[in-house]
Formats: structure tokens, sequence, C-alpha cells
């Protein structure tokens, strides 16, 4: 049994089309919020979209919806050929093989009762089947693929008899164990040390280049979404502000919130004081009109209060939300 | 060099732990001088002993933690040879910290306003409540909050807006040397921008020194004019943070480890490299260097010795490598 598997049929349509995607939520007070609101996006095979955004701009929930955790409110989602948007019962569980999730913290996503080779041998099993000895083979290939060598040592230790980085790899090993197309990797380096925050990025770097794995990264560090990222797409307040290809968009970067954020990362050569007016939060409202970074745009006129800008096709990919592009 | 007194010189300090399974050694052996008007970064991995080494200056280590070796002046004042009441009017007066979790620090249950007025009202008894709520708008201008959330509660506000608060308040007695641990981790990078340039510029106005505390190595690099770098407890490097980048080779491997393990948001070249195995566990600390089982250039000396900072092209490394007694040692390097 190999892990490669994915070499085989490429459609030419992308893995996951996404359109018009919306999510609201009611607040306590009766008001209803809109985090993802108008989202359409594709990934091809073999992919990196890198999301990014700051806190509460709806990263979380678009990557809760593709998994189908969530149910969304409008739009459509079609992956690898279905439409997933309103999947339930079985469709729903054939889907958890294509699309697969790695979280913020290992170790909330692990079984602190089972060792690592507990968190392999059930899905391996549900997933593929075969006898012992052929299960138990894929199970050393999962953990050699995530760098857990030597594999015998690894197979018996429980989580917290592992590292960090280490309880990261056993967590992305799982995800693979069911052969996987997809994967939305929300923050998984953000809580490890920085030392070994390079060698799951690599490793990611490598699921995607060997298996032709397609991602949704997400991220609010435009160093790590330029690292990863094929193409970053900027989030503000659950609206698309820009699209690009990632070396464009941090060399390039065309909407104002894009440069905001860009100037704000350390590392970015950006001098003196940031471009922006005022540091209101986003609002979320479902009622509300307009661009949402209007309140903080230094470039904001009286129609960006009233009427989301369309994306524009800037040239090579890079697709943008503003009135005022000529700035 | 300016023969102007430090603000702070930590002189050979060591920190344990008491803990079931025997003393950690949190800190050891650790030296580090801030002259005065003067940014100086700690940045380390977590458990690296950070807080640890910070809580010691503030002479706030509780319970368990204990000084096991050295002394720590802040303007030439021993902080542990002051008496109970002295140690009250020297925090805040003299030096004063923004601890990790500062948002959590403040109270709940009282307005901003209230809380600075605790703190102007504690340390300057002296001072009518009319002045000090009078100190109190003054702080809330510094800090660029609208002077109506003088009357909110910490619940009505936003984090970046906390923690402007907390750095006010730290602020208020306009101590010499202000300590800051991680004080924008849990924020966005704009809000965390924002308040970084408005540190910086409060510095210059008022001229006090900032040990800053950071995991993060292009902030700190950034916002400092010189970098401690501390690993196991131990400094390895005390470094200009212009001379943190890797065109210049003449550093600790560990400093060059993390210099290649963070993707840079503008280099042409964007290959990273992680730092193999693992960080280390202080109850099972290596021999020797403490970073000898990751070290590419380790060699037999490292697992023996201890290296000591030393000082190499105007920078102070802990490394055998540098020292030319150990030369031979290093054949295998080049
Ligand atoms: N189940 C829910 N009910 C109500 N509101 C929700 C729910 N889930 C998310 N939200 C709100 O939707 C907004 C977007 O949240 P989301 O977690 O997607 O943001 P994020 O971009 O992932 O933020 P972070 O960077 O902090 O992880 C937030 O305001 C959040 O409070
Ligand atoms: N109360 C305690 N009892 C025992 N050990 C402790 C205690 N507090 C801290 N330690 C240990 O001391 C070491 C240093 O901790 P410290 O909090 O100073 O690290 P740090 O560099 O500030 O880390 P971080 O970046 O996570 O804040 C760690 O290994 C930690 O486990
Ligand atoms: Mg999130
Ligand atoms: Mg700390």
């Amino acid at each position: 049994m190999s892990l490669n598997h994915l070499a085989q049929e490429s459609s030419g349509a992308p893995l996951v089309q996404v359109e018009h995607l919306a999510m609201r939520f009611r607040l306590r007070g009766g008001q209803w919020i809109r985090p993802v609101d108008d989202v359409s996006f594709t990934i091809d095979r073999g992919e990196v979209l890198a999301l990014v955004g700051e806190s509460g701009s709806g990263k979380t929930t678009i990557g809760r919806l593709l998994l189908r955790i969530l149910e969304p409110s409008a739009g459509r989602m079609v992956v690898d050929g279905r439409d997933i948007t309103h999947i339930r019962g079985r469709q729903l569980a054939e889907y958890r093989r294509v699309a697969q999730m790695i979280f913020q913290d290992p170790f909330a996503s692990l079984n602190p009762v089972k060792t690592a080779e507990d968190h392999l041998l059930f899905p391996v099993r549900k997933h593929r089947g075969g006898r012992p000895a052929e299960v138990s083979a894929v199970v050393d290939d999962l953990l050699t693929r995530v760098g857990l060598t030597p594999v015998a040592e690894t197979r018996r230790k429980y989580p917290h008899e592992l590292s960090g980085g280490q309880r990261q790899r056993l967590a992305i090993a799982r995800t693979l164990a069911v052969e996987p197309r997809f994967l939305v990797a929300d923050e998984p380096i953000s809580m490890l040390d920085v030392s070994i925050r390079a060698g799951i990025l690599k490793l990611l770097n490598e699921l995607k280049r060997e298996l032709g794995l397609s991602f949704l990264y997400i991220t609010h560090d435009l160093a790590s979404a330029r690292y990863f990222g094929d193409r970053i797409m900027v989030l503000y307040a659950g609206k698309v502000m820009e699209t690009a290809p990632a070396r464009e968009l941090v060399a390039h970067p065309r909407h104002p919130y894009t440069r905001l954020l860009l100037a704000a990362t350390p590392g970015s050569s950006h001098q003196g004081a940031l471009p922006e007016t005022a540091n209101i939060p986003p609002n979320l409202s479902e009622s509300r009109q307009g661009c949402p970074f209007a309140p903080r745009c230094p470039l904001a006129t009286e129609i960006c209060h009233e009427t989301m800008p369309a994306a524009e096709d800037v040239g090579s990919g890079h697709r943008v939300a503003c009135h005022h592009l000529e700035a | 060099m300016s023969n102007q007194q430090p603000v702070l010189e930590i002189r050979d300090v060591s920190i344990a732990y008491e803990t079931a399974v025997g003393p950690v050694q949190a800190v050891s052996h650790v030296n580090l001088t801030l002259d005065e008007n003067s940014i100086v970064g700690l940045v380390g991995e977590s458990g690296s002993g950070k807080s640890t080494l910070a809580n010691a200056v503030m002479r706030l280590l509780r319970g368990a933690a204990r000084l096991t070796s050295g002394q720590i002046l802040v303007k030439g004042q021993d902080v542990y040879a002051l008496s109970p009441q002295e140690l009250r009017r020297f925090r805040w007066n003299v030096m004063s910290m923004v601890f990790q979790s500062a948002m959590t620090v403040l109270n709940p249950v009282m307005t901003v306003e209230q809380q600075m007025i605790d703190v102007f009202r504690s340390h300057r008894p002296e001072m009518s409540v009319r002045e000090a709520h009078q100190r109190s708008l003054e702080l809330l201008d510094m800090v660029r909050i609208d002077r109506r959330h003088a009357r909110s509660y910490p619940h009505e506000l936003s984090g970046g807006m906390k923690q402007r608060i907390v750095i006010a308040i730290a602020l208020a007695l306009e101590p010499s040397l202000v300590i800051m641990d991680e004080p924008t981790t849990a924020l966005d990078v704009v809000v965390q921008r924002s308040i970084l340039d408005q540190i910086k510029e409060l510095q210059k106005e008022r001229r006090f020194a900032i040990l800053f505390i950071s995991h993060d190595f292009s902030l700190v690099s950034e916002l400092a004019s010189r970098v401690a770098i501390m690993y196991a407890g131990r400094l390895v490097e005390v470094a200009d943070s212009q001379g943190l980048t890797l065109a210049d080779p003449l550093h600790h491997p560990y400093t060059l480890g993390l210099m290649r393990a963070i993707p840079h948001l503008s280099a042409e070249d964007v290959e990273i490299e992680g730092i193999p195995g693992n960080p280390p566990n202080l109850v099972e600390l290596p021999t020797g260097c403490a970073y000898h089982p990751r070290c590419p250039s380790a060699s037999a000396v490292c697992e023996r010795e201890v290296p000591t900072l030393r000082q190499v092209g105007g920078r102070a490394i802990a490394c055998h490598i540098f020292d030319p007694e150990k030369r031979g040692e290093f054949a295998h390097v080049s």
C-alpha cells in the first residue's frame, strides 16, 4: 500500500471551488453577524492557499465550513467534483476521507490515554482494511513519513511523552491515515517553539510536493504565508480584500488593508507611522454596508461606506476589491 | 564605553525552583547590563527562563523559586538588600514591570481610572485625589486612549486598549527601568505594531531603559539596540541587533539556527531550516553546553564543559568554537 495515491487523474478543475460562501451567527442579543460574507475562491490540486487576516476575521469559520463541521448559510462548496455544501450522514462520512483538519493545539487533538500507534491503527484499519501485518506496515510508513523515527520507539509513546513538535507530527500522521486530498491547517505552528516551527512547515511542504495534497493554510503570519502559500488570500471582517500569488502579494500589495498588514509585520521594509487613520474593531453585523475596512481606511470616500467593491482582476491572478485601485 | 552608572546590572544570577523531582535550575549564571536610555531585548524559547529572570529583578520570585547565586543592582542599589518598605517604594518608582499576561492583571470590577488612581495614591500618598485623577487622564492621553474610557471597565475595552493601559500604569511613576514581558504577544500584528511604535516614542521622550522579553526574534531585533539570547537558562549570546543577520556568520550556533528557522517576509531566498531535536528539558539538562545535542558544530569538548561568554567581534558569545585554546577540537567544522 502506498501513500502516493494522488498521481492519478487530474481532471483540470480545481480541487476546491467555493462560491459566494456565507455564514451567519446569531448573537445573544438577537442580532446577526456574518463573519463569512460572499467569499469565493478555488484551490488547485497540489496548491496551497494561505488565508490571512486578523483575529475574528472569519478564517477558522471558513476552515470549519470547508470540512463541513459547520453548514453554510449561503453559497456553494465543491471539493473533488462533489458538492459538499449540504451533505449529511454517509456522504459526510465519506467526505472525511477527502478532507482533514490539522489543529493549532496538537495536545488537545490527541487522546492522552492512547499511544501513538493507537492513534493510527484505528483510522488505517477502518480506511484501508487489510491483515494486521499490512495495517502495521502502513502505520510505520505514516510515522516515517512525518519524521517520527525510530518508528518502533515512537509507536509506544503517549502524547505527554512527545514534545510539542512531535505531537503535531503525530496529529499530521493521523490525518494522512485516511489518504486525504485536502488539508485545512489552522495555525498549525503558532503554538510551537520557534526552533521547531520550520520543521513542521517543511513537512507540510513535503506533503504538498510529494503527495500532491492541497492546503488551506490559515495563519495570521504573513511571513509563513509567503513561505508555504502558493497564493495568499487576505480577509477582513469576513470579506476577501485581495488574493494574489504569494510573492506578488508581499511585493506589490494593492489593497490598503494588505498594505497596513504588511507594514505592521516584523521584518517588513516599512518605516515610520502605520498607514491607517483609526484603530476601530471591524463591524461584523449583518446589516453593515459598504467595504468593512472603510472606517479605518486612509483612502475611503463616500462610496466605500455605501457599496462593497467587486473584486477586480489586475493581472497575473491578482484580484483586489477596492474602489480606489489607482492609488 | 560610558562611565554612567548602568540602570540594571545582573551579576552572575542563578535561580532554582524546588520541585518534587529535585531543584530545577531555571536560570544559570546570567550577566547582563542595561545602560540608561536603552532598549535591550531578551529572547528565548518557551521555558528558557526569561520570565523567571525578570521576576528575580523585580524581587517577585515566589514559593518554590530561589535566587541561588548572584546580585541584582538597579541604579546601583542591590534589590535584595532593600527592606520590605523600601522595596515597595522602589517598585513602580524606580522599576516596574508589564507582565506576560498583562491584560488579565487589570481588576475586572474597577474602572480604568480607579486602577490608575490606586497606583498613584498607594505610591505617592502625598498626592491628592484630585491630582491623581488629573494624572490618570494624562496617562490615557499618553497612550492615546480617549479620556471617555476613564470610566470604562476592562471588559469594555479591546485587547489592545487594555494592553496600552497596563503599559501606561507601568510608566505612571516614571521609573528608570521598565521590564516588559511579552507585552504584545496576544495581539494582532497591526495592534502590536502600533503599541510598539508608541513604546518607542515614549522611551525616546522619557529616556527610561527597557528590558523587552519576547520569543519573536524579528520583532526584538527591530525594537532593541542590543539582544540577549537565552537557551536553557543561560545567555548564549549578547549582540547588537544590527549584526543579527545571516550575512554575518559570527554568532552562537543557536542564534544562527534561530535565524535560519524563521521565514522572512522580504528575503529573496525563502529557504528555512529547523533546528534538529527538541527544546531541552531542564530536569535532565544535557551535560556541558546544553545546546550540544542539537548543535551541528558540536565536538567532544561541548559535552564536557559549559562554555562561558567571551568577547567575539564586539559581541559576547558562549561557545567553545570561539575559544582559541579549543580550536583544535573543531578541526571538523569549517
Ligand atoms: N458558533 C459561533 N457562534 C457565534 N459567533 C461565532 C461562532 N463561531 C465564530 N463566531 C464569531 O465569528 C467571528 C469569526 O471567528 P473565527 O474564529 O472564524 O475568526 P478567526 O479569523 O479564525 O480568528 P482567530 O485568528 O482569532 O482564530 C468571530 O467574531 C467569532 O466570535
Ligand atoms: N513554579 C515553578 N515550579 C517549577 N518550575 C517552574 C516554575 N515556574 C517555572 N518553572 C520552570 O522554569 C523554567 C523557566 O520558566 P520561565 O517561565 O521563566 O520561562 P520563559 O522563558 O518565560 O518561557 P515562556 O516563553 O513560555 O514565557 C521552565 O522550564 C519552567 O518549567
Ligand atoms: Mg481562528
Ligand atoms: Mg515567560
